[in-house]
């Protein structure tokens, strides 16, 4: 592999946006970062004020593989995650088997390898077969390459569970990723409890399930000195916990989406109950929303997330009430929070967004992984080039995901990603942007 | 009587789907109950049918079984003179293996133009309109959203006792949460002008209530203080399994309908109920069978409001 | 869009109302008298003139002859080819109309569909033994096989024209014009 030198780029670490405008990649690494390098053997990319940021990494998507493969399988979401930008993605391990033991967590790096696009992480469950009774094995699955433990699709089933999966681990390996949720409160719900619910009479799912659920995390994680990890945080109250959680010196952290960051109940209700907004957790209040964004600005969001969840169209393409949850989002989740930024929070700083996609969420993967989300010398060629300037309309037909359809379909988005690298190597480009 | 404001006069009728009230104006919904006046007209005549829909295919598409909602409906079609295909689904579509979009596909294969349709999934109706070319949708209930036919009848039926519906009270009493017939009642009685008070057990009522834009009574008798028309909603009694409530006496106690209750209503309020009633549960029998109660007025009016609506939306060219 | 040009009066409110009249008398010596006969006036000016008869009737015969109102939109051939349904106004008979003589009251004849239209409402309605047509204008293209028993005046006209008959209960008064179509 060559040389590859990028021209003329804002140059975004991982952190803030440097004054260097060269960034030159050597075989699978950066070499040099600069202005004027030498050009010598190199492959010119101009940028013409393009962004050049670390490759996206995903803590939360669904691959549906193995078991689920017409609605998505490992190749076609790590190619969906490509054409995203993003480089990076963590497998959920809710499939069917479950990821529980060491040769499915291999399973999935290889399948994730073969598929010659985004950098397929694996992450293990907390609980053997997912059946929330006894622990997995959870060292084995962490020297096989798990990156995450947890039993996202439903919370850890038990507290005492969830209590000995933390000490067991401790601060040595994978995080715990928890998915909040109190499930007794859950039982038929599908909507968010308040206006949507109230309107519709669908059963909703109120935000004290949520907050419950991490209100248990906290505890247990005050208790047992453990890490634990909040994933698709949809609301204020929960956030508060953290927030406060955090203040204590805690070793909590959270992520949530890019549709709980830019839609709420409001789109269920005036899309006439469409099931393409039909998600767990659901979309939230106006002023959930808005808690969010004040998560992110003051730090206690760590990263956003796709929780990327495809399903062939004749799963969701149902009626509202019969329709499985899930949004699928990684072919246009960069897009969709750079252009609601610039609409709706344009004195928010880009690389506000782009570092909880970026070097904030690779900090909580593994050791191994630890010079991701990082343009630094040495560091691995995951590069996302972005242009703020390009306006697409959202087409799901044209993805290379499985799922065909999304919440915006249709609609016309400002600032996409137009090229993808892994290890220097280009995975991805949009073949209009030539 | 019949009042109708005079500034209502012809309207260009924009609607070809019926999925909830709210797509109406307040004019239009007057519109429509002068229209349906017209089709009770012919429900009096000694031969109860007209040629305006001849020649038309109504599919009564029925997942749910509400016999009352399909009777009505059907005969509505055939006094029209459609031809009526009834077809009954029982269980929901995917227990029998087909989705809801080869159900549609199927539908205007056969050559339907108008499908009436009862399911028991929120959104049901707004889909299956979304998936058809040419036939016109008419929603028969979907799940706990909306009940349209039924929110226009009982509107019909406060019309042709009260005239004028502006600044008038109806109370509506019961289970608000799983209720379709409340929620399009509720938009149905607020278009037209009413003020609308809920009452019933705080745990069948939706938690953000300000949402429907009317207020809550925990006391029956404050929410019926003063009204005009008192709205019974029917009590599933699986709601006490799901632990809604205590027990049947209880709520008969507390929100059931008595002679005691219509009392604190203006004298000759009507005492209205969608139908089927459980006696001596959300009614008693000396309300429903009493002088105020127009139970059996608004079962007639269902068939004119259906007319009405067949006839605007599901004649015509497409 | 098309927009009418008046081009010429056919009648002036005098003219109008002794049309009217004659038609009164034509309608009573044809039925002998007043006995079982009911006027059926169709929506919407056909109910004002057969309201002006019966009041010319009883002025001369001094008998009230009932009078009904009859809507032809349930009943239209057309429905299937229009894009927007059209109103549909009351119906009333003031008694059962079987074995009565029924004088059907409209303004203009043309093609004659309104006429069937109103034919099978009728018959609907009830038995009656005989029914007789009366209008201001018959301005000739007929479809079907119906003729006027009495008119007010036959008026060649070209397709492209209109008739406008207008009442001062709905127009605000008295004339019958000519009009002709013309494409913008």
């Amino acid at each position: 592999m060559g040389k590859i030198l990028f021209k003329d780029f804002k140059v975004f670490n991982g952190t803030e946006f440097i004054d260097a405008r060269e960034v030159l990649v050597d075989g699978e690494r950066v070499s040099a970062i600069g202005n004027s390098l030498d050009s010598t053997d190199a492959e010119i990319i101009e940028g013409y004020g393009k962004i050049l940021s670390p490759g996206f990494v995903d803590l939360h998507a669904h691959f549906r593989d193995p078991g689920g493969e017409w609605n998505e399988d490992i190749s076609s979401g790590a190619r969906a995650g490509a054409a995203g930008g993003f480089t990076t993605l963590v497998a959920m391990p809710n499939t069917k088997p479950a990821i529980s033991e060491p040769s499915l967590v291999e399973y999935v790096l290889s399948h994730g390898r073969a598929a010659g696009a985004s950098r397929i992480l694996p992450s293990g469950c907390v609980s053997k077969n997912r059946e929330g009774k006894e622990m997995a094995e959870l060292l084995k699955m962490a020297e096989a390459g798990a990156v995450f433990f947890t039993d996202d699709g439903a919370p850890i089933a038990t507290s005492s569970l969830f209590r000995l999966a933390l000490i067991y681990t401790g601060k040595d390996h994978p995080r715990i990723m928890e998915h909040p949720e109190e499930m007794s409160l859950f039982k038929g719900g599908q909507v968010h409890e308040g206006k949507v619910s109230a309107l519709s009479g669908l059963k909703g799912i109120p935000a004290a399930s949520e907050e419950i659920d991490v209100a248990r995390g906290i505890a247990l994680a005050r208790e047992t000195c453990g890490r634990v990890h909040f994933t698709h945080l949809s609301s204020a109250g929960a956030l508060g916990l953290i927030k406060q959680a955090k203040k204590e010196g805690l070793d909590v952290t959270c992520d949530t989406t890019f549709h709980h960051l830019t839609l709420n109940e409001n789109a269920v209700i005036n899309s006439g109950y469409n099931s393409r907004y039909k998600v767990n957790p659901p979309l939230r209040s106006k002023e959930d929303q808005a808690a969010l964004w004040e998560g992110m600005l003051d730090g206690t969001i760590d990263a956003i997330v796709s929780d990327h969840a495809p399903w062939h169209m004749d799963e969701k393409d149902e009626p509202f009430q019969d329709a499985p949850f899930g949004i699928a989002s990684l072919e246009c989740a960069a897009a969709v929070i750079i252009d609601f930024k610039n609409k709706n929070y344009p004195e928010v700083p880009v690389e506000m967004i782009l570092r909880k996609m970026t070097s904030s969420p690779a900090s909580l993967l593994t050791e191994k992984w630890q010079a991701l989300g990082k343009i630094e010398e040495g560091s691995p060629a995951d590069i996302t080039i972005i242009d703020e300037e390009r306006t697409r309309i959202v087409d799901c037909s044209e993805w290379n995901s499985k799922a065909r359809c999304c919440p915006w379909e249709g609609i016309a988005l400002t600032g996409w990603p137009v090229m993808t690298f892994v290890e220097g190597r280009k995975i991805w480009q949009d073949n209009e942007d030539l | 009587m019949n009042a109708m404001p005079s500034e209502i006069g012809q309207i260009v009728w924009r609607h070809r789907n019926v999925i909830d009230v709210d797509c109406f104006t307040r004019e239009e919904l007057y519109f429509l109950l002068d229209q349906a006046r017209h089709m009770e007209n012919v429900m009096d005549r000694p031969i109860k049918k007209v040629p305006v829909l001849r020649g038309k295919m109504a599919v009564n598409l029925f997942f749910e079984n509400s016999t009352r909602t399909r009777v009505s409906f059907e005969l509505a079609e055939k006094m029209l003179s459609a031809d009526v295909v009834n077809w009954s689904v029982s269980g929901s579509s995917h227990a029998k293996g087909e989705t809801m979009r080869d159900t549609a596909w199927t539908l205007e294969a056969m050559g339907a133009d108008i499908v009436v349709m009862r399911h028991g999934a929120v959104g049901s109706a707004q889909y299956l309109a979304s998936k058809l070319k040419r036939a016109i949708v008419l929603n028969a209930g979907d799940g706990t959203h909306a009940h349209p036919t039924q929110a226009l009848l009982d509107l019909y039926t406060a019309w042709k006792h009260l005239g004028n519906l502006e600044g008038k009270k109806i109370a509506l009493v019961g289970d608000v949460l799983h209720s379709r017939v409340a929620r399009s009642d509720i938009i149905a009685f607020k278009t037209i002008g009413c003020d609308v008070v809920l009452s019933g057990p705080p745990t069948m009522m939706p938690r953000e209530i300000d949402s429907l834009g009317c207020r809550y009574e925990k006391d029956p008798r404050k929410a019926v203080q003063d009204a005009d028309m008192v709205y019974l909603l029917r009590i599933q009694k699986e709601r006490q399994q799901d632990g809604l409530f205590p027990s049947v006496d209880e709520y008969h106690r507390w929100w059931g309908a008595d002679a005691d209750l219509m009392k604190y209503a203006r004298p000759g309020a009507l005492a209205m109920h969608p139908g089927p009633i459980n006696r001596g549960v959300e009614i008693s029998s000396e309300v429903a069978d009493g002088h105020q109660s127009v139970i059996l007025e608004q079962v007639r009016s269902g068939v004119a409001i259906r007319m009405a609506l067949l006839y605007l939306c599901g004649g015509g060219a497409r | 869009m098309t927009v009418l040009r008046e081009k010429a009066k056919l009648m002036s409110s005098d003219d109008l109302n002794r049309v009217i009249k004659r038609i009164a008398h034509e309608m009573v010596e044809q039925n002998k008298g007043t006995e079982n006969m009911i006027l059926v006036g169709i929506h919407r000016r056909g109910v004002y003139l057969a309201r002006r008869l019966q009041k010319i009737i009883e002025e001369v015969e001094g008998t009230k002859v009932p009078c009904g109102e009859l809507d032809i939109t349930l009943y239209r051939d057309d429905l299937t080819m229009l894009f927007e349904q059209p109103m549909v106004h009351s119906t009333r008979m003031p008694q059962d109309i079987s074995g009565k003589n029924i004088y059907l009251v409209d303004d203009v004849l043309y093609t004659g569909r309104t006429v069937r239209a109103a034919l099978e409402a009728l018959v609907d309605l009830g038995r009656p033994s005989s029914v007789k047509l009366a209008v201001i204008i018959d301005r000739g293209h007929r479809e079907l096989p119906i003729h006027a028993d009495m008119c007010g005046k036959n008026v060649p006209t070209s397709k492209n024209e209109v008739i406008e008959v207008k009442v001062t209960e709905l127009d605000g008064k008295d004339e019958v014009v000519i009009c002709e179509r013309d494409a913008q």
